[in-house]
Order: C-alpha cells, then sequence, then structure tokens
C-alpha cells in the first residue's frame, strides 16, 4: 500500500481499505458486542399469548401490539403487588425505579427495604395534618387559601393541598415529559412520592391521564432489553427478540416496514449493523464534498485555498484577498515563468498525485452510491405500489378476472418479493463498495451472482407490472389467466431463491472462491 | 395564569416579617406580573452594606402568548390550560450589578436550581429570594453563570474578594438621599425632570442605576 497524503484521518481511512477491516467484511454477520442475552430475566421470558409468533428458520421474534405491551406491563405490576403485598400503584413505582425488571425488584426490596422505601418516598406510616386552625380549616400550600379538611388531599405525608393546586401541579409536570412519573410532594423537603392513584383522581383531565400512561408505557419498552418499537412511520407495533435468535436482525412488521431490530436501520441483510452505520455517516459526511474539491482544485501555491480552473488559459490569480498568480501546469509564480517543463516540482507532483487518488476515489463512491439510492427508490416505489395493489387493484382484478380475491395473493406476494429484492439489492451495493479492490475472484463471483439475481428480478417485476396490466386492462375473464399466475408464483419463487443465495454468499463472506486459490490477484 | 390571589397573599406576608428577614417585595406597576426584590448583602460577605435590587417577572399568559399557548396545551372544554406562577418558577434577575460566579456580571442572571428545574409551587417568592441571598454567601464556582468571575474566584480568590466589594460599593449602596433630591441631581446633570422620574421609577429608586439607564439610551 502507498502512504496516504491525504490530510484528513478519515478520508484515509475510507481510502485505503485495512486488512482488519477487511476481516470483518468478509465474515459479514460480525458479533455485535452491545448485545447480551445474559442480562435477560427468566421471568421476563413470559410468552405473551396476544403475540404473534415468528418462529421461522432464522427469526425468532415477535410483534407486539400496544395492547400487548400493556399487557405484559400490567401482569408485571401484579405479579410484585402480590408478591411484596404492596398497592399496584406503589409496585408501578418500584418497577419503574428498577427498569421494570421484577427480579431487580425483588432483590432490591429483600436486601434493603427502607432504603428502597426512602429512595422512591414511599412513607413508614401516613401522618395527619399539622395546622388545622380554629375554624376547623386547612391553608393549602400553594395557593395559601383555608379550605375544610375533606377539600384537602395529601400524598400521605400530611401536606396539605387542595384540589385545584394539585391539578396545576400535576398537570405543568405531565406536560414537562417523563420526569412525571416520578413526581413528589410539592413541599421541597418531602419526598413522599406521588402515585398513579394520586394522578387518576387529582389530574385535571383525562388528556393528562392519557399522557401519564403513556409515558409509562413508553419506559416500560426503553427499559426492556427485549422489546424495541418498530420505528416505521405511525406505526404502533413492537418487536421482541427472544435468546438465541438465528444470524438475522430483521424484522419485518405487519405495517410492512422491515427494519433491522439492532441498529432500527432498514433492513440490510447481507450487510453488518457496523459496515450500514459507516455507509451512513459517510453519506452525510463532509470530507466527501471536501474530496470533490480535491478532485476538481488544486491549493494555492501562495495561501493553499482551493482554486478551481473554470478557463482554458493555465495563467491562474487567486482570490483578490491573496491575489497570487501562478501557473495551473507547475504551480511556479507566474511572474517568473518564461517556459512551463510540466510537472517539475515535487510540489506539482504531490497535488496531481492528490488529484488523481481523489478523483478515483469519488468516481468509485459516486457510482456505488448513486446505485444504492437508485434501489431504495424502486424499493419505494415497489412498497407504493404493493399498497396500491391491496387497496384497489385487486378488487379491480377480481371483478375483471371473475376470481376471488382470496385467490390472488399471489401478486401481493411477488410485490411483496420485489420489495425485499430492492432492499437487499440496495445493500449490495455497499457490500461491493467495502469489498476489497484485490479481491478479484470475489469481486467476480459477487458480480456473477448479483447479476443473477437482478435479472431474475427485473423478469419478475416485468410480469407484476405489465403483464398485470393487460389482465386489468381486459374487458372480461381470460383464458390465460391461469397461465399469468402460474408463471409469477414460479417467477416469485425463483427470485426469492436467487436471492436467498446471493444474501447467504455475501453473508459467508464470499468464502467459496477462497478455495480456489489466490487467482484474485491477477486484476 | 398567574394565581394573583396567592401572590398578593405573599405580598402581605412578606410585608409583615420584612423587619426580620430584611427582604422586601414590591410591585413595579400596578401588574403584579412584575414586581421588584430587594434583598440586603448578607453579613461577612463582599456584600454586606449593598442592597440589592432583583426585577421578578411572573410567568403566566400574556396576550402575545396567546397564539403560542393555544399550539403547545390545546384547548380544552373552552380553557387555555397554561399554568403559570406559582406551578412554573418566577424569572428572577439582578438588577443591581454584582460581581459573583453564579451571577452574570452582564445582565444579571442568576444560576440557581430552584429557579429551574428544582422549583416547587410550595416555594414563595420570599423562600426564592432567601436562596439568592444564601447564594450570595455561597458562591458556586463549579457550576458558575459567569465564567470570567468563576476563575477569578478559583486562581486568585483575594482579586474576587476585592472587586466584589468595589462593585458593591460601587453599584449596591443606596444614597441616603430622598427621592426628590436624586430627581434634583440628575436634572442637574442636564437629563428632562420627566425622563429622569420615570428612570428612576422604572429601576427602583436606585441612583446609579437610573444613571445608566439615561445614559444607555
Ligand atoms: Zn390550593
Ligand atoms: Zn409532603
Ligand atoms: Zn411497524
Ligand atoms: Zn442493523
Amino acid at each position: 500500500m502507498e502512504e496516504t497524503d491525504f490530510d484528513s484521518d478519515r478520508a484515509a481511512e475510507d481510502y485505503y481499505y485495512s486488512s482488519a477491516d477487511d476481516a470483518t467484511r468478509d465474515g459479514a454477520v460480525s458479533e455485535d458486542a452491545d448485545w447480551n442475552f445474559d442480562s435477560m430475566e427468566e421471568e421476563d421470558l413470559l410468552d405473551s399469548e396476544h403475540a404473534e409468533s415468528h418462529k421461522g428458520s432464522d427469526r425468532s421474534y415477535r410483534i407486539l401490539k400496544k395492547e400487548d405491551v400493556r399487557q405484559r406491563q400490567e401482569d408485571a405490576i401484579a405479579e410484585v403487588s402480590t408478591v411484596l403485598s404492596v398497592p399496584r400503584p406503589a409496585a408501578t413505582i418500584l418497577l419503574h425505579r428498577f427498569n421494570w425488571s421484577v427480579s431487580q425488584v425483588h432483590e432490591g426490596w429483600f436486601a434493603d427495604e427502607d432504603g428502597v422505601r426512602k429512595s422512591v418516598g414511599f412513607l413508614d406510616h401516613t401522618r395527619p395534618f399539622s395546622d388545622i386552625d380554629a375554624s376547623d380549616r386547612i391553608t393549602c400550600g400553594i395557593c395559601l387559601d383555608p379550605y375544610p379538611p375533606a377539600e384537602i388531599f395529601p400524598a400521605g405525608c400530611g401536606h396539605p393541598f387542595c384540589r385545584e393546586c394539585w391539578g396545576g401541579y400535576i398537570r405543568t409536570s405531565i406536560n414537562d415529559g417523563p420526569g412525571c412519573l416520578t413526581l413528589r410532594c410539592p413541599e421541597p423537603s418531602c419526598r413522599a412520592a406521588v402515585d398513579r392513584d394520586m394522578i387518576d383522581k387529582l389530574a385535571p383531565s383525562e388528556d393528562e391521564k392519557k399522557k401519564y400512561s403513556e409515558y409509562l408505557l413508553r419506559s416500560y419498552i426503553d427499559e426492556n432489553k427485549k422489546i424495541k418499537w418498530c420505528p416505521g412511520p405511525d406505526c404502533e407495533c413492537a418487536a421482541e427478540f427472544d435468546a438465541g435468535g438465528g444470524d438475522s436482525w430483521d424484522v419485518s412488521c405487519p405495517c410492512y416496514y422491515s427494519f433491522c431490530w439492532n441498529c432500527l436501520e432498514d433492513a440490510h441483510r447481507p450487510v453488518d449493523c457496523q459496515t450500514v452505520a459507516n455507509w451512513i455517516s459517510k453519506n452525510k459526511d463532509q470530507s466527501e464534498t471536501q474530496l470533490w474539491i480535491l478532485a476538481r482544485t488544486k491549493p494555492c501555491p501562495k495561501c493553499q485555498r482551493p482554486i478551481e480552473k473554470n478557463m482554458g488559459c493555465m495563467h491562474m490569480t487567486c482570490n483578490p484577498s491573496c491575489g497570487h498568480e501562478f501557473c495551473w501546469t507547475c504551480l511556479g509564480d507566474w511572474n517568473n515563468h518564461n517556459s512551463c517543463n510540466g510537472y517539475n516540482g515535487t510540489d506539482a507532483m504531490e497535488v496531481d498525485k492528490h488529484r488523481k487518488k481523489a478523483n478515483k476515489y469519488v468516481a468509485k463512491y459516486a457510482h456505488y452510491y448513486e446505485r444504492w439510492a437508485a434501489n431504495d427508490l424502486l424499493r419505494q416505489l415497489a412498497l407504493a405500489t404493493l399498497h396500491r395493489m391491496q387497496t384497489e387493484q385487486l378488487t379491480r382484478l377480481s371483478s375483471v378476472q371473475g376470481k376471488a380475491e382470496n385467490d390472488l395473493w399471489f401478486i401481493t406476494e411477488a410485490w411483496a418479493q420485489i420489495v425485499d429484492c430492492r432492499r437487499a439489492l440496495k445493500w449490495t451495493y455497499v457490500y461491493g463498495y467495502y469489498l476489497s479492490e484485490n479481491e478479484g475472484a470475489k469481486r467476480r463471483l459477487f458480480e456473477f451472482l448479483k447479476g443473477e439475481a437482478e435479472t431474475g428480478l427485473e423478469r419478475l417485476q416485468e410480469c407484476a407490472d405489465k403483464e398485470l396490466q393487460q389482465f386489468l386492462d381486459d374487458d372480461g375473464p381470460s383464458k390465460y389467466f391461469e397461465e399469468f399466475n402460474a408463471k409469477l408464483k414460479g417467477l416469485t419463487a425463483v427470485t426469492r431463491t436467487y436471492f436467498e443465495k446471493l444474501i447467504k454468499a455475501l453473508e459467508n463472506g464470499l468464502s467459496e472462491v477462497q478455495t480456489t486459490g489466490t487467482s484474485g490477484e491477477e486484476d | 395564569m398567574i394565581d394573583f390571589s396567592r401572590v398578593q397573599k405573599e405580598l402581605q406576608e412578606c410585608t409583615r416579617d420584612t423587619e426580620a428577614s430584611g427582604i422586601k417585595v414590591s410591585p413595579k406597576s400596578d401588574n403584579l406580573a412584575r414586581l421588584i426584590g430587594t434583598i440586603p448583602g448578607p453579613i461577612g460577605t463582599p456584600y454586606e452594606g449593598g442592597t440589592f435590587q432583583i426585577d421578578i417577572s411572573l410567568p403566566g399568559m400574556k396576550n402575545e402568548d396567546v397564539g403560542m399557548v393555544i399550539n403547545l396545551c390545546g384547548v380544552i372544554g373552552g380553557f387555555l390550560f397554561a399554568d403559570g406562577y406559582p406551578f412554573e418558577p418566577p424569572k428572577m434577575q439582578f438588577a443591581t450589578k454584582v460581581w459573583h460566579p453564579n451571577i452574570s456580571s452582564q445582565s444579571g442572571a442568576i444560576c440557581l436550581d430552584i429557579l429551574k428545574d428544582q422549583w416547587s409551587p410550595a416555594l414563595t417568592l420570599k423562600t426564592a429570594l432567601l436562596s439568592v441571598q444564601a447564594l450570595l454567601s455561597a458562591p458556586q464556582p463549579d457550576d458558575p453563570q459567569d465564567a470570567v468571575v468563576a476563575q477569578q474566584y478559583i486562581r486568585d480568590y483575594q482579586t474576587f474578594i476585592g472587586t466584589a466589594r468595589y462593585w458593591t460599593e460601587t453599584f449596591a449602596k443606596t444614597s441616603s438621599l430622598g427621592v426628590e433630591e436624586k430627581v434634583q441631581k440628575l436634572v442637574e446633570m442636564g437629563f428632562a425632570e420627566a425622563r429622569v422620574r420615570s428612570a428612576l421609577e422604572a429601576v427602583g429608586g436606585d441612583e446609579n442605576l437610573a444613571l445608566e439607564k439615561l445614559c444607555s439610551v
């Protein structure tokens, strides 16, 4: 490898592929260090009957609806409430304090009950009001108005506040965010917990109660290491991964959004989470723009500011603030410039080396980026078509061709397959970008498998699109429809196989070619 | 919305024991949403002998805020819900210039937890002002509002004490002059009487602050 002479370490790192990086990429699915099942508790693995299970060949996750999550939460609360014989609102506070882990609550409680009580603001005993005046009235600690005892609501600690002031206090806290889940008595010296019963009794409107219970639900998911919300737009489902899952984190949500459970990006087989993260940050990175500049400009020999050549003449003049005049070809001072000998100075050679590398690098990045972005667009379009199929086209087709809508599922399946393929294809370009230039044989196998899969996909899409259109445009049932049915099903299956083969091969780091020797170096 | 009935009760309560606490709160105008608090500099500190004025503004719903409040809180049952003071903390800043690590020497802004996230509606303007007074006695240079002052406090404590005392002498000592004498003094300096009177009123009668105000226009 040559010495790097880019200014930016990052650019240099991107430009050359270190052998360590190659090792990771070759084993495309890397171990994710932050994932640790040891921290999960037995009782958290309770099955939910409401949950839709996806235990398949390489899937081991469940999709949970919001109600399922709420049910889990209620179950945990009930368990703690029974075992510690505390009221449910108190159990809720304890679970929130111990990251919603039943076993951690039990452990903490039995180890140091007094300490836990104190830290969450439970009182040893209820205290009476301290200052009832002669007229049998109590002054609210916030509005300072006197009230009869029946209109004063203490949090068990005896600090007196009227209903209206509680309402304002609770509303302000709930509007401030999830901190309301650890609300305390308004008296600053008092740490008495304000529990869910108090909130339900004293919140000024249903709106606050709803927000509070939403925060409570969110906190359950946020603290739970095994459940994550689907990042799909407006989706209210969550996905739970079981211990010992397969080799993929991909989740297909009923909302048709497929995401990686581990990194929450768009599902990204065959590349791993780290590669996706690198790619995404590369796309955002300003250094890419800087490389474009590097490729098209030369630094002014005096002030080093990049100067873009946009006219035919070699006589360059830097920006007015510098004003240095120099020759574009040799970077020599224009005033002492008699004839240019081309690349005579070492400076000029250095700059030229920069430019060539940067040009090549930028061209390569642009090549893969364009195809990655194009396939993402095609995926989105296919997803839109899938929705259109489900909402209108299938109904129309069913009436034109005289088929039951239930018998047309193969069309939905074909489009769902197209969406999946576009997603996978998109990531193969990222894979290709990071595949070492030196691995000639791997590169050829990669291109071959990708080409095969792409051809299959084009055929499938042609059939699911144009051929289907003819049957939609028919005046009545067509005798060729059964044939179309078989063809589309067949193409769907074939394409799925091609893509599975491609993904498996890439995830294995194209290890097939390693047995054939080092023929890769010939390019 | 501001609970004005509570503010009124607080003012009465505060007036009752001004003798003991030395803390005063008075409305700036007819509107109880803007007030002036006065605290004596704590004894045994470089602020001793000074009288510090603090601008207080109570959060609530001002007319120009109505649109924003509707967006933030929604309209429920025809009521606009924006819990102002005492559910939101009062905004306080020093009107008297003061040299202290937790108070901006430029704007007078105060860095104090109970005026932010540690506020509770069971606190009052008086208790808040007592906390500000306690802050004068016990600076916390690790959590500074004014980095320059904090640096000086940490690196060169003696100079800090000197500067703080000088600022107290210069800005926080109210002269024994009566209002009319102050007006006359400022008018003699060449300012119009009406402007002098409104300037003095705006800063709570402090002639130095009034002079600064008159010069800054
Ligand atoms: Zn009250
Ligand atoms: Zn209390
Ligand atoms: Zn979803
Ligand atoms: Zn991922």
